[in-house]
């Protein structure tokens, strides 16, 4: 692990305490990226760089202050970290800003999380445009491919690296890559509409990134499938949400579940540990330890030693997301800042299963905007789809929305799909909502 | 919790909510002590001096980005120094602050183009960023400049009367911890008070291979009130926030009381609010921030890359009617002190005021280099970036409609049974298909033409040119709103403005779940 960023995390933590500073915690980080992006036959746009950064989060005199910078000329950081110092002493006092308990450092977990390809460095610029050019012809190879306006693909590839050093003992490093294809892809519909739609997958090592010829050939699918897609009317209705739009409405879930958002009285989960908040099929975990994970960790966003913890079981709220600071506002034991993988308690059903079982309704393939009120559990989103019709796919819909509240639509999932979505931590599988309302003609 | 990361190639819109405010702290640039210039453009190059940044090693950069043949090549130099610093529990408990130095370097061979960029600005450095960039190009070396000029007579959009560099925390602490007194004192029911104070200074320095050089000093400052209120045993949370490109002036007490009085009041009505209806029917925008209705409904289509690339559903309507003869949409870069305000865009083009709908007719799309030289016009000063670390592509800075023959009033009496929308949280759009969408945070229904039982939380969705022609009303109210805007695309987000009289729309789908009325 690169001995030059451990040595300027432990000399941005010097620098704190030289300062002024009782405590510091100081992440030096280095990513190397490539982007290529290619559009209707040609490159388009080549990306590459290196960039470096420093941050640091300071604990002087009681008072707490939180720094970045990307410039690490040494009589300027010298000069920033100082300055750094006296802002945080010229606040208010704040007695729960600690370091972590060293404690929870330690424990980490004894497996190789396999975050890095080692095959990385052999990535030649040829194979990166190679793989963007043959998700671009796949997708142009598609049936119904003459009514193609436009693809755009892409590859991207990053080798990440960081050290954390925290004054009260505790070092770590990471160091990963990721490697994502993307292929997005417009069409031309009779009344002028050009609807696109876009498919992609992302991955810790090059080998378990989908085949670029498979992306190409599923965005140019969807995009075709929005062909002719027309308003429907409002009603109560089954939704059937693809596993890559369900991400969204889990995002939402999971939101008031952080200490900050109990603390700040910003959830409507809070005191709700123990109780019912969805049907039984809402069982999943937050899971660190996964092998190639894309969220996955040994440890977290404060050091602290990762571990999987269930956070529904059979519906029921099992565990907040705390924090430090926030955990010490509240008196409970911190678990981990922020959700890693989740991992989701799968159904035996495909998504075309599930379809067929709602019989009438509508699938949902992505939602349009909207937002959630983590305060209230309201929700309102637009979305786009299909209508279901006697178990099957009918015509495609567009401009409707879906809205509702989260404390009564999880207790009508009625179904969850053997199909986590991989290219994304939450592995969100296919969603079965019974009697949502949905707004449109 | 975990994105889906690059792939999200949405475009949409958002108030800037505490997460969003970069951090940083006033006094943390590491260069105090240098001489204070004034804002805005200055002859060759200033601000960057300090680094050690001279002609001679911009023209080499430049050289080595055309050593293979690209038709062109620009430099971004970025010196951004933002701060913060959050209250939360009664006390100014937290502060952030950021530097971001770095260079961008693009070489560009027919719309093609090849970046690379660094944060460490040595002459070894910036070569190695420019090589990697001229890549995109494969053949026999071009020249570069050997002299810069700076072109036309800069404006200056973003006066400042008192310099972030000469602001104090301890002149700020005081503006947060009245607020929040003011806030608990406004309403019994006000539970929590966040605030965040933020505050950007800095530069930018733009050459190109045509010899052109210029800076920019760009201010930005933002204040976020958010609270939490209770009662009978249900909870609401709302805010306000205003941003500009100023300096500390800009935070007079006339300003910071309509801070608090509009958090508050808009997280208050929120106990009395009745479901949003579910269906179509007729909208009414309040002036102000409405305006987020032109930027999903026809800002994001008009951005000339995607019609470039065939992919709006504008591509091919320009001089086409679009809407009413009273409908007016510009795209402005010269609204003094807007967050959305620019004196140059980040290719260095003069920026100003861009007209996307004329009188009714699809007018004017919004360029970059790239495609003002596809379509063969002049750029029209939309080439904007999120940093050094990004290309530029068209984008959009204050974007609003002009007044129009009808009075608020009249609007509203004309509506039977619709609503009547005054804030907004976040928008979307999908460019090609034209479906939109934004969020209404706080709105009422209209009755029988008049302004009835406050609504909340709903989205609205239509499709950006039907709605444009389904705009029957235009009010002669317009307001450009002081919100804290913030416009994503491709992975990059810049600060942006929007505004709008009072408008109705004949029918638009409102996702809510009541009746309809």
């Amino acid at each position: 692990m690169a001995h030059d960023l451990l040595e300027a995390a432990r000399g941005a933590t010097a620098l704190a305490r030289k300062a002024g500073a009782q405590e510091a915690a100081a992440v030096a980080s280095r990513a190397r990226s490539v982007t290529v992006e290619w559009r209707d036959g040609k490159l388009e746009k080549v990306t590459e760089a290196t960039t470096r950064g420093i941050a640091l989060e300071i604990y002087a005199d009681g008072r707490y202050g939180a720094v970045s910078t990307s410039d690490l000329r040494p009589e300027a950081l010298e000069r920033f970290i100082a300055d750094a110092v006296a802002l945080t002493r010229a606040l208010e006092k704040d007695p729960y800003r600690a370091l972590p308990d060293p404690a929870l450092y330690r424990g980490q977990a004894a497996v190789d999380l396999d975050l890095e390809d080692r095959a990385h460095g052999s990535l030649t610029p040829a194979r990166r445009l190679d793989l963007a050019r043959a998700a671009e012809a796949a997708a142009r190879s598609a049936k119904g491919a003459g009514a193609i306006l436009s693809v755009s693909t892409g590859f991207s590839d990053t080798l990440g690296e960081s050290w954390r050093v925290h004054t009260n003992g505790f070092e770590g490093s990471r160091r990963g890559t990721d490697f994502h294809v993307w292929a997005q892809v417009s069409a031309r519909d009779a009344d002028g509409r050009r609807p696109e739609d876009w498919d992609s997958g992302g991955a810790r090592h090059l080998a378990d990134v989908p085949a670029a010829e498979d992306v190409g050939r599923r965005a140019a699918a969807r995009a075709l499938g929005r062909l002719g897609s027309r308003k429907g009317g409002s009603a109560r209705t089954a939704l059937v949400v693809e596993a890559r739009a369900a991400g969204r409405l889990v995002a939402a879930l999971f939101e008031p579940l952080s200490a900050a958002a109990l603390q700040q009285k910003r959830s409507f989960l809070e005191g709700k540990a123990g109780e019912v908040i969805g049907s039984p099929r809402l069982h999943l975990g937050d899971d660190p330890l996964v092998p190639r994970g894309l969220g996955s960790r040994l440890y977290d966003a404060e050091g602290l030693a990762a571990r999987r913890f269930p956070v529904f079981e059979k519906g029921v709220l099992r565990s907040y997301y705390v924090d430090t600071y926030y955990g010490r506002k509240l008196g409970l034991p911190p678990t981990t800042r922020g959700a890693s993988n989740l991992a989701w308690q799968l159904g035996e059903s495909s998504r075309e299963a599930l379809v067929a079982g709602v019989r009438d309704g509508i699938l949902v393939t992505g939602f349009l905007g909207g937002n959630s009120n983590g305060t209230t559990g309201e929700f309102s989103h637009g979305l786009q789809g299909f209508r279901i019709r006697a178990g099957a796919l009918a015509e495609p819909l567009s401009e409707m929305n879906v809205s509702g509240d989260h404390r009564s639509l999880w207790k009508g999932l009625v179904a969850v799909g053997n199909d986590p979505y991989p290219w994304s931590p939450m592995r969100t599988p296919t969603l079965v909502f019974e009697d949502v309302q949905v707004a449109g003609v | 919790m975990p994105s889906d990361g690059r792939i999200g190639r949405r475009r949409f819109m958002e108030m800037s909510g505490a997460t969003l405010i970069a951090a940083g702290a006033a006094d943390l640039a590491g260069c105090a002590g240098l001489a204070a210039r004034p804002a805005g453009q200055t002859e060759g190059i200033a601000w960057f001096a300090r680094f050690g940044i001279t002609e001679q090693l911009v023209a080499d950069a430049l050289s080595a980005a055309l050593s293979r043949g690209a038709d062109a090549a620009d430099v971004f130099f970025q010196h951004r120094i933002s701060s913060s610093l959050g209250l939360q529990d009664g006390a100014v408990n937290r502060a952030y602050a950021s530097v971001s130095l770095g260079v961008g370097v693009r070489a560009v061979k027919g719309d093609q183009q090849g970046y690379g960029f660094t944060e460490d600005l040595t002459p070894e450095a910036l070569r190695e960023a420019a090589r990697t960039a001229a890549a995109i190009a494969d053949g026999p070396s071009r020249p570069g400049p050997s002299r810069f000029h700076v072109e036309g007579r800069p404006p200056q959009r973003y006066p400042m009367k008192l310099r972030w560099e000469d602001v104090r925390p301890d002149q700020k602490m005081p503006v947060l911890s009245e607020l929040n007194q003011r806030a608990f004192a406004a309403d019994p029911r006000i539970e929590k008070v966040s605030i965040y104070f933020a505050d950007e200074y800095g530069a930018v320095l733009v050459a190109d291979s045509r010899g052109r050089i210029v800076e920019d000093v760009q201010p930005m400052t933002l204040l976020y009130l958010s609270c939490v209120a209770g009662q009978d045993g249900r909870r609401e949370s709302g805010g306000y926030n205003v941003a500009g490109r100023a300096g500390f002036e800009l935070w007079t007490p006339e300003r910071l009381d309509r801070i608090v009085r509009r958090a508050v009041e808009r997280t208050t009505v929120l106990f009395e609010a009745v479901p949003a209806p579910a269906g179509e029917m007729p909208v009414v925008l309040a002036a102000g921030s409405s305006g987020i209705l032109l930027h999903e409904a026809i800002g994001h289509g008009m951005e000339a890359d995607f019609n470039r690339k065939g992919t709006s559903i504008y591509s091919d309507r320009i001089g086409k009617p679009v809407a009413r003869p009273f409908v007016n949409v510009v795209d402005d870069a010269t609204v003094e002190g807007a967050r959305g305000a620019i004196n140059v865009d980040d290719e260095g083009n003069p920026a100003g005021r861009t007209h996307l709908v004329e009188n009714g007719i699809l007018a004017t799309y919004l360029h970059d280099e790239i495609s003002a030289r596809h379509y063969g016009v002049r750029p029209t000063g939309n080439g904007r970036r999120q940093s050094y670390q990004h290309a530029p592509l068209p984008r959009m800075r204050a974007t609003y409609m002009l007044p129009g023959p009808h009075r608020r009033e009249e609007i509203i009496a004309s509506v039977k049974r619709g609503i009547y929308c005054e804030n907004f949280t976040n928008g979307q759009v999908n460019i090609g298909a034209g479906d939109f969408t934004f969020y209404v945070k706080n709105g009422r229904l209209i009755e029988d033409g008049k302004l009835t039982r406050p609504i909340k939380d709903v989205n609205i969705i239509g499709n950006g040119p039907r709605v444009l022609e389904q705009v029957d009303m235009v009010a002669d109210d317009l307001e450009i709103d002081e919100g804290g805007w913030t416009c994503g695309k491709d992975g990059q987000s810049v600060p942006v403005s929007q505004g709008l009289p009072t408008v109705r729309v004949a029918s638009l789908t409102v996702g809510g779940r009541g009746p309809k009325g």
